[in-house]
């Protein structure tokens, strides 16, 4: 069964070639969220395996909706900025991509990590 | 002659003659000692108070002292004429008897400024009046036949005769008057201490002399009442009027004193100020006044650091130098009633304080400069971290989509070539939309074709990219310098943001002008109004922007009535 994912992110361009790489690579994309608050929302009645969730929106950030998430999805954090910007990870944060470098082995590779 | 000096004339002319009527009557009396002795000084001393009265109200017209010395000096000559034989005479003269006293007391209490500040002295000052012109003419009402010594005339003012209950009121007065004065007298002592040393040196002749006098009074008036001592009655009422005597004499060993005072405090001060030492110290000790402060004239009043200064309503002496006001002297509110005495002083230190005035405007333009330093960092930190936050929120993400689009593209190259196109054709337009964002955020940070081609042509593209009819009324012919027509350019820019974001209007116009050294540039509209700079980080950026090159900017904005943005920026 694919791994489900939610894309949560302010730039629709991003979530759509996002949405793009993702289910070329065999993932299922199953909602997209354009706020904080929309994402945990969709996250409540989806319950995704995985959160791909953006660092820096409007309204409530990429850490907070990460502290507020039910338990259960992994939460992947993904920013323009890259690691050396963003400082240190909470604990029930499974990783960090940068968004150039996004793609199914690089996911793969935080989730097993 | 002003009519106030034909008036003192008068007053001086009528007491030469009361008081010679005074030394006639004193002279041929059938009652009373040393009748030549006390005619002459008695005529003396009213013709002294009312003489010394009528200069110290020609020279302060304002001051009561005056006044007061003069009508001290009438009353006594008024209590003179109970020297006399006539019966008519003598009753007048009892009848104005002790007035005399409280117009004395009145005046030691008054004494400089003519003012009575403390209400216990005001309202001892009135009981004591009413002790004179009640209880005492009470007194003199009901006694037809009066006590004294030798044989004297009838009292014909006597309503009645009835010396019992006459005594009693007689007695009354006199303690009541003792009572009063003995407690104004403390006051005195007490306000003496409290005194600035300016109040104290102005005022110790005459004040010194009116508290022997009055402790004197004090005393006879206690002693005479509790009937205790002939002898010390007597002692006590020759101190006093000895005392009494000596005042007007008193009063111009002040005024000698003051003038001494004032020519050698001027060629002191000139040559302290040639010594180099503090100025602010030079004058304190030339005028007698350690609380003096100066305060110096840099566009408005700063003191010595250049911080900004209130002046207080009195006690100020301006400076002036070839004919412009260049500080001022904040001195003891008492020395405004030696202004000669200030200017003369201030005149000698205009020099030193006019190097003094340079030294505050300069520290107040470092402070100023320092000021707009700190805002100059504040505002370029603030435009760096909006130009960051744009470059991510815009060409960034676009580019990130662009790389993604590129290695989705590329990875589906041989697999699903048409997808591939597709991929391609899309990151093609991120890359153009991406491009333009980059644009505009250069164009935010310096229009180029301001540089290239001056201010019109850079207010015209902000014209033309208005969402409403925006009209150009008026531009600079030439250039003028570059930050001047940035920052006018900006101010434009900003402003018609704000019309089409808010202002709800229809209509606005653009004019930039050189007037009296100055760029003024004004954006008006006809929306709903109600701007306010405080609220949005907007205009208060501009506003910031401006007082770092010494420009200013003003918002009027009347709810439903449009619009004016207002600035002015030097331009030499």
């Amino acid at each position: 069964m694919a791994t489900t994912v939610l894309i949560v992110d302010d730039h629709p361009s991003f979530r759509s070639v996002a949405r793009m790489l993702l289910e070329a690579e065999g993932y299922e994309v199953v909602g997209e969220a354009p706020d904080g608050e929309q994402a945990l929302e969709l996250a409540r009645q989806l319950s995704p395996d995985v959160v791909l969730l953006d660092l820096n929106m409007p309204g409530i950030d990429g850490f907070e909706v990460a502290r507020r998430l039910p338990a259960g999805p992994a939460i992947v954090l993904v920013s323009s900025r890259d690691a050396r910007d963003i400082g240190p990870l909470d604990a029930n944060v499974m990783g960090f991509i940068a968004k150039g470098e996004l793609s199914g082995a690089s996911l793969r590779s935080v989730l097993s990590a | 002659m002003s009519s106030l000096r034909a008036r003192l004339w008068l007053l001086g002319v009528a007491g030469v003659a009361l008081a010679c009527t005074d030394l006639v009557l004193t002279v041929t009396s059938d009652h009373g000692q040393l009748r030549g002795l006390n005619g002459s000084l008695g005529a003396l001393t009213g013709v002294a108070f009312v003489g010394t009265g009528s200069f110290a109200w020609s020279r302060r017209p304002a001051n009561r002292v005056g006044a007061l010395m003069v009508a001290t000096g009438f009353a006594w000559l008024g209590a003179g004429l109970a020297q006399a034989n006539s019966p008519l005479l003598f009753s007048i003269g009892l009848v104005v008897g002790p007035l005399y006293l409280v117009l004395v007391t009145h005046l030691v209490l008054a004494f400089p400024d003519g003012q009575v500040t403390s209400r216990l002295a005001r309202r001892l000052l009135i009981a004591g009046y009413a002790d004179v012109l009640v209880v005492y003419e009470a007194w003199v009402l009901l006694d037809g036949h009066i006590r004294g010594e030798g044989s004297l005339p009838a009292n014909v003012l006597a309503i009645v005769h009835a010396p019992g209950v006459a005594g009693v009121f007689d007695v009354a007065s006199s303690a009541a008057g003792a009572v009063i004065i003995a407690i104004i007298v403390g006051i005195l002592v007490r306000g003496r201490r409290r005194a600035t040393p300016v109040v104290r040196h102005a005022a110790a002749p005459v004040l010194w002399t009116g508290l022997v006098c009055l402790t004197a009074v004090a005393l006879s008036l206690a002693i005479g009442s509790a009937s205790v001592s002939d002898i010390a009655h007597g002692i006590t009422g020759s101190i006093a009027m000895l005392a009494f005597l000596a005042l007007p004499f008193a009063f111009l060993v002040g005024i000698l004193r003051s003038r001494y005072a004032r020519a050698g405090a001027v060629s002191e001060l000139v040559g302290a100020l040639s010594s180099r030492a503090a100025l602010r110290d030079t004058l304190a000790d030339a005028l007698g006044d350690p609380s003096l402060r100066l305060v110096y004239w840099a566009g408005r009043w700063v003191d010595r650091e250049g911080r900004d200064v209130e002046l207080p309503d009195s006690g100020v002496t301006e400076v002036e130098r070839d004919g412009a006001c260049i500080g001022a002297i904040l001195h003891d509110p008492q020395l405004d009633d030696e202004p000669e005495l200030v200017s003369a002083v201030a005149a000698a230190a205009a020099l030193a304080l006019e190097n003094e005035r340079l030294e505050a405007e300069l520290r107040a333009r470092v402070a100023e400069l320092q000021d707009s330093r700190a805002k100059l960092i504040e505002v370029s930190m603030a435009e760096r971290r909006s130009l960051e936050r744009d470059l991510h929120d815009g060409a960034q993400q676009r580019l990130v989509a662009l790389s993604l689009q590129v290695g989705l593209a590329r990875r589906k190259l041989h697999s699903d070539p048409l997808g591939a196109e597709q991929l391609l054709d899309r990151a093609g337009d991120e890359l153009r939309l991406a491009l333009e964002e980059l644009r505009e955020l250069a164009r935010g940070i310096h229009p180029a074709i301001l540089t290239d081609r001056g201010l019109p042509a850079a207010l015209q593209t902000l014209i033309d990219r208005a969402p409403l009819e925006v009209e150009l009324l008026n531009a600079p012919d030439g250039r003028l310098p570059a930050p001047v027509e940035a920052a006018a350019y900006f101010v434009v820019a900003e402003s018609l943001t704000n019309v089409a974001k808010y202002a709800q209007a229809r209509h606005a116009s653009v004019s930039v002008l050189r007037r009296n050294g100055h760029a003024v540039v004004e954006v008006r509209d006809d929306g709903v109004g109600g701007a306010d700079p405080e609220v949005g980080t907007g205009l208060r950026g501009l506003a910031d922007r401006l007082t770092i090159i010494d420009g200013r900017l003003d918002v009027l904005s009347p709810p439903g009535a449009g619009t004016i943005i207002r600035a002015q920026i030097p331009c030499a």
